[in-house]
């Protein structure tokens, strides 16, 4: 919202700078976003008077002119104005002053020019008589601007401006509303705030209020058909109105805030809205059926032409304002082509009204505009302030364009509210605030913006202004108070008090810190994705787990763009997009993770937080390209599933996930009819809790994302992964055995299909009690060995809580290679 | 030719082949011994054994010489011995020590969790918990418990993506446009004294540009119990503040409107810039205010007995700060050469 800074000036003494001013509003809740100079200083330029007007002898359309400017001889000055003549007063920019001109080619910029003695066709130039857009005053540049005739010769251009209340310069404050403060959407509104930060009266136009009835209410009628949406209505008339263009300090106060002027009437109502925050609304009476308004809402959908020539269709239940036979306006929105003023206008039925903040809101909102109108009807105006925003507007139209008001005035106000009164105890606004405000401080500070106090026996009572709807308890006045007596009043405490417990952390949280150290230690990279996507891209990579239910992806109603419309279901089709990117960008190696939350419409099996949808933390690695950084002696080679089923070996132990099992998953079809994105999988479980999977991505996947190195990826549900690993967090001690152990190794022949988890899984299962651990050292097919078979060897490492002795050693080694043939038909390899 | 220039020469010639032997194992050394002092084949006794040959003029003259090469020898043989005993001992001859190490990948934290993570290491000093809340939330949460009208403009400040498929005759399902709600869950499930951090993602309905994307990072904090006021909330802002960007940051702390607090505050650090008009920016970092009574009575806390306070904060917001980073999507792109910076 632009405030003008003269124009506020005007309604309460200060002596802050534009700069100065907009650091107290800051700090006092009117956030100040820039502030903007406007106009320029004029410098140079004088009162001069036009003594003769005579022909240019080489030029037709230029004329020569004599010009007093107090100095002794009259100037001689060229001028191409149609409009100048012998006698005027006129600004004359003098030689050597420098003005801002605007750019001929750039409506929207201006350019410095510094003005000469120079020669125009032959003839001396002295000077410059100047149009209105060429001091920075309007956009006129129909002709030279024509001064008063009692000005002064010689009188500084800009002395006289001010003697006319309007600077040559000014500031614009453009202020970030929030929308609490609809009583400070006003030039009027703001000033009652500076009026108590600077400790100064606020000075508000006298106006004439008329009393209720009178001819007005003769000759017009207000019905109010929806009390709810149109509590009040008040209308007064002005007769014999002459619709002229406004004078230059009325379009000025206008464009300094960036509104265009049309004509007097409807700069009036323009300009009292940003006056007082009272939207108005003027009608051309003569279009007005039957001088008679009536206030009601649709019952079904009606198209209507509002003023700025727009066709709208307006939803049932739309507040309107109507004449005897149609509607005229939208009520609070915008009105109609139908009734508008024109030039030809005589008779002005002025509106002004206070309507329902939320019906206004819905209406803008259906009809996705926001008027000035609107944007302070919704946030709630001035409850009482339609009287004398209607008297100030009548006065002005009248005074400006001739015109009669016609006395009395229509107040169609079924029923006022009551005046609301809030309490505010001292007490409380020490205890809220941690400091103490003294009561006349409190007292000053409320009754500056506009509150009545009455000083109870503890607690002050306070009738709330009319324009301060969102003022209701006593919070509301700790909040005034405070932030008029500064925030920056508020003392840092020296030490405060704290809750005597300890804060707690969830084992989620530090339990994906380590995750997300141990990952960054194995050369991976943390990512963050978007989660939202495109529908046909979540739709392919919803996947379930195995053994669950697809549960259908979920929507938002309204995505910012078709590429955002889901929410992912996994993390994978965003981590696929970061390994193209960086793939696309000479990055070889693709080692990657993410933390975050995926999404599925809920299914009966599921307990969510917020019915309806299953979101569960999941985590993601994935990798893809060389296996090691380029080395002198690396033997260079792509990734493959063992890399990363490692990580995930070495992460899984790191967070102490008990009974941890992976195991091959039977088969590469998707489930329910979905085209599976990955293959080779490897279930993850602890007990009979699914963890997650490790897989490869297809290579018709990966070609989608411009892959060409193999793609592996390890998904979890990180939920279920902390459930099973929290209990395991906490270890007690265990002795540490002093007895030595007997390493051995031992290579079977077995068939060139057997896996070789099962024969480790036998070798654990015989060696047990003394066997401490098993390891795979090597598989070899080929040379030396049947051409259907393969090699298998290990190391095993026994111990116990003595000494062991060979033969006890013997005994195990015999026994596991007794149960690998029987089992596995594994011979010894000798 | 005569045979005594031949055997002089020849001693030339050894001499400078002694001089020139490799002896860096101890085959070499071996080798060498063998080769010119071996009682056998050596080369150095099978001169001396030619002195006999030579004119008995010459023979004084030649075997100084060859005793003399003899002890060259022997010298470089111990020297050598001595060397690769103290290499033996010490772990091997040298070696070409400029090549490089086998290295593993680097890997990296996002900037994002290393920011998020700083934040709440501090906010755990000043004993706050951690929880965090649903990312899909309820209407009710979202909003009106956090007194937020309905068809109020202060819905209009946040853009809010609604969910397809909410639960029939359900209230509208959101993606949550700030961590609140968190302050809802909480109190819901916990009497005060309650003093906890609720970090987590958020959503805006926005368009995207270089300051602001669909979604972005947040911490909650929410201090209730009786006698919480607001200059303890202004302590431990600032304490944060000082904490993140140094002791000598320059704050400042001013009113603000949040439907769920009263009175609403914003936090903004004076960021230092030698190429603006007037030295630097007020930037904003956070919202804050004491907990609305409205809030309260929506979870039944009693608003006469507990006061409160509430803070959000943009985490991608600090870390640009912190950074220097000028463009919010930058966070989500996950470019390595971005990413290896931190």
């Amino acid at each position: 919202m632009d405030i003008s800074f003269r124009w506020l000036s005007s309604y309460v003494e200060h002596d802050w700078t534009p700069k100065e001013l907009a650091e107290r509003l800051t700090m006092a809740g009117l956030e100040v976003e820039t502030v903007e100079p406007v106009g320029q200083s004029l410098d140079g330029v004088v009162v001069g008077e036009v003594k003769t007007v005579r022909a240019h002898p080489n030029a037709d359309r230029l004329v020569l002119c004599d010009v007093d400017l107090g100095d002794g001889d009259p100037s001689q000055i060229a001028c191409g104005a149609p409009n100048v003549a012998e006698g005027q007063k006129v600004p004359v920019a003098t030689v050597g002053t420098t003005l801002s001109l605007p750019d001929p080619d750039d409506p929207e910029k201006r350019k410095e020019l510094t003005v000469e003695a120079r020669e125009l066709r032959g003839e001396a130039s002295n000077g410059m008589i100047c149009a209105e857009d060429e001091l920075s005053l309007s956009d006129d540049h129909s002709g030279i601007m024509v001064l008063d005739d009692d000005a002064a010769v010689g009188t500084p251009f800009p002395d006289y401006l001010n003697a006319h209340g309007m600077p040559s310069t000014d500031a614009v404050l453009d202020i970030e509303l929030t929308p609490n403060r609809p009583d400070a959407a006003s030039h009027i509104g703001v000033a009652r705030d500076v009026s108590a930060l600077a400790k100064s009266e606020l000075q508000r136009p006298e106006v004439e209020t008329p009393s209720e009835s009178g001819a007005v209410a003769d000759q017009v009628t207000v019905n109010i058909e929806d009390e709810t949406g149109c509590p009040r209505y008040v209308a007064l008339r002005v007769r014999d109105v002459d619709v002229i263009e406004s004078p230059l300090w009325l379009r000025r106060r206008l464009t300094a805030i960036g509104l265009q002027p049309r004509n007097h009437v409807v700069d009036v109502t323009n300009f009292v809205l940003h006056e007082c925050g009272q939207p108005l609304h003027a009608f051309d009476l003569d279009a007005i059926a039957d001088d008679t308004i009536v206030v009601r809402s649709t019952d079904a959908e009606t198209t209507f032409t509002t003023l700025d020539d727009e066709e709208r269709e307006l939803p049932e239940d739309t507040l309107l304002i109507c004449d005897a036979e149609k509607p005229v306006a939208v009520a609070g929105v915008m009105g109609g082509a139908n009734s508008e003023v024109s030039t030809e206008t005589t008779d002005v039925l002025i509106e002004s009204a206070y309507f329902d903040p939320s019906t206004i809101r819905r209406t803008a909102k259906a009809l996705d505009v926001q008027t000035d109108s609107s944007y302070r009807f919704e946030r709630g105006v001035d409850r009482d302030g339609q009287v004398w925003a209607a008297a100030r507007a009548a006065e002005l139209i009248a005074e400006l364009g001739g015109g009669t008001i016609v006395p009395g005035m229509v107040d169609a106000h079924p029923s006022p509210p009551d005046e609301k009164t809030v309490a505010l105890r001292p007490d409380r606004l020490t205890q809220v605030l941690g400091t103490e405000v003294a009561t006349d401080e409190v007292t000053r500070l409320l009754g500056a913006i506009g509150f009545e106090i009455e000083e109870g026996e503890d607690a002050l009572h306070c009738t709330v202004p009319t324009w301060r709807p969102d003022v209701s308890i006593e919070e509301d006045l700790i909040e005034e108070v405070a932030r008029l007596h500064g925030y920056d009043q508020i003392p840092e405490p020296e030490r405060v008090p704290v809750p005597s417990r300890t804060p707690h952390q969830p084992p989620e949280e530090t339990l994906e810190r380590q995750a997300r150290g141990l990952l960054k230690g194995l050369g991976y990279r943390e990512i963050y994705t978007n989660s939202m996507l495109r529908l046909d891209r979540a739709e392919r990579f919803n996947v379930p787990p195995a053994g669950s239910d697809r549960a259908p992806v979920v929507e938002t109603k309204n995505p910012i763009s078709e590429e955002m419309a889901a929410l992912r279901p996994r993390l994978l089709p965003g981590t696929l997009e970061v390994m193209h990117h960086n793939r696309n960008h000479g990055q070889e190696a693709l080692r990657v993770f993410e933390f975050g939350r995926v999404f599925r419409r809920a299914t009966e099996d599921d307990a969510p937080i917020v019915p309806g949808y299953a979101e569960h933390p999941a985590l993601l690695i994935a990798l893809s390209g060389p296996h090691a950084p380029t080395g002198w002696d690396t033997e260079p080679r792509d990734a493959d599933l063992f890399d990363l089923k490692g990580t995930v070996e070495t992460l899984l132990d790191d967070l102490r996930v008990p009974d941890l099992a992976l195991t091959p998953r039977d088969g590469d079809a998707g489930t329910n009819g979905t085209a599976p994105v990955t293959q080779h999988h490897i279930d993850v479980t602890a007990g009979d809790t699914p963890l997650g999977t490790v897989a490869r991505i297809r290579n018709d996947v990966a070609a989608d994302f411009d892959l060409d190195t193999p793609v592996f990826v390890a998904e979890f549900n990180w939920a279920a992964l902390v459930d099973a690993a929290k209990a395991e967090q906490h270890r007690d001690y265990e002795p540490v055995s002093r007895f030595p152990v007997v390493d051995r190794d031992l290579a079977v022949l077995v068939h060139a299909d057997q896996p070789v988890g099962p024969l480790q899984d036998t070798i654990r299962d015989a060696g047990a009690p003394l066997l401490r651990r098993v390891d795979v050292f090597d598989v070899y097919e080929g040379e030396g060995i049947d051409e259907d078979a393969k090699s298998v060897a290990f190391t095993l490492r026994f111990g116990a809580d003595r000494t062991l002795t060979d033969e006890e050693v013997d005994g195990r080694i015999e026994a596991i290679v007794d149960r690998l043939d029987a089992d596995h038909g594994a011979r010894l390899r000798r | 030719m005569p045979d005594d220039v031949d055997e002089r020469a020849d001693i030339d010639e050894l001499r400078e082949q002694i001089e020139a032997a490799s002896i860096e194992s101890e085959e070499e050394a071996e080798q060498f011994r063998i080769q010119y002092l071996g009682r056998n084949q050596g080369a150095i006794p099978a001169l001396f054994d030619q002195i006999g040959d030579l004119p008995p003029e010459e023979r004084p003259e030649f075997g100084k010489r060859l005793n003399a090469l003899k002890e060259r020898a022997q010298e470089r043989l111990d020297a050598a011995k001595a060397r690769l005993k103290r290499e033996e001992q010490a772990g091997g001859p040298d070696i070409d020590r400029t090549l490089p190490g086998r290295r593993g990948f680097r890997g990296s934290t996002h900037p994002l969790t290393q920011t998020l993570d700083e934040i709440l290491r501090i906010l755990q000093g000043l004993g706050f918990s951690t929880y965090e809340g649903p990312e899909i939330e309820t209407d009710w949460h979202n909003f009106s418990a956090l007194n937020f009208p309905p068809d109020h403009p202060a819905r209009d400040m946040q853009d809010t993506f609604f969910l397809k498929d909410a639960p029939e005759g359900e209230e509208p399902r959101v993606l949550r446009t700030h961590t609140s709600p968190g302050q809802i869950r909480i109190m819901e499930n916990q009497e005060p004294p309650i003093r906890v951090a609720v970090p987590g993602r958020v959503y805006r309905n926005e368009a995207i540009s270089y300051k602001s994307f669909c979604l972005f990072h947040q911490v909650e904090l929410l201090y209730v119990d009786e006698g919480v006021t607001m200059a303890q909330l202004k302590q431990v802002l600032y304490s944060l503040a000082r904490a993140l960007f140094g002791d000598d940051v320059t704050l400042r702390f001013r009113p603000s409107y949040f439907p769920f607090t009263e009175p609403s505050a914003e936090v903004d650090v004076w960021w230092a810039d030698e190429e603006s008009d007037d030295g630097g920016q007020w930037m904003e970092i956070l919202g804050c205010g004491m907990v609305h009574p409205n809030v309260f009575e929506a979870v039944d806390v009693d608003p006469e007995r507990y006061t409160g306070y509430a803070v959000g904060m943009g985490v991608e917001r600090m870390a640009m700060l912190r950074h220097g980073i000028d463009d919010i999507r930058i966070f989500y792109e996950n470019d390595v050469r971005f990413l290896d910076q931190f």
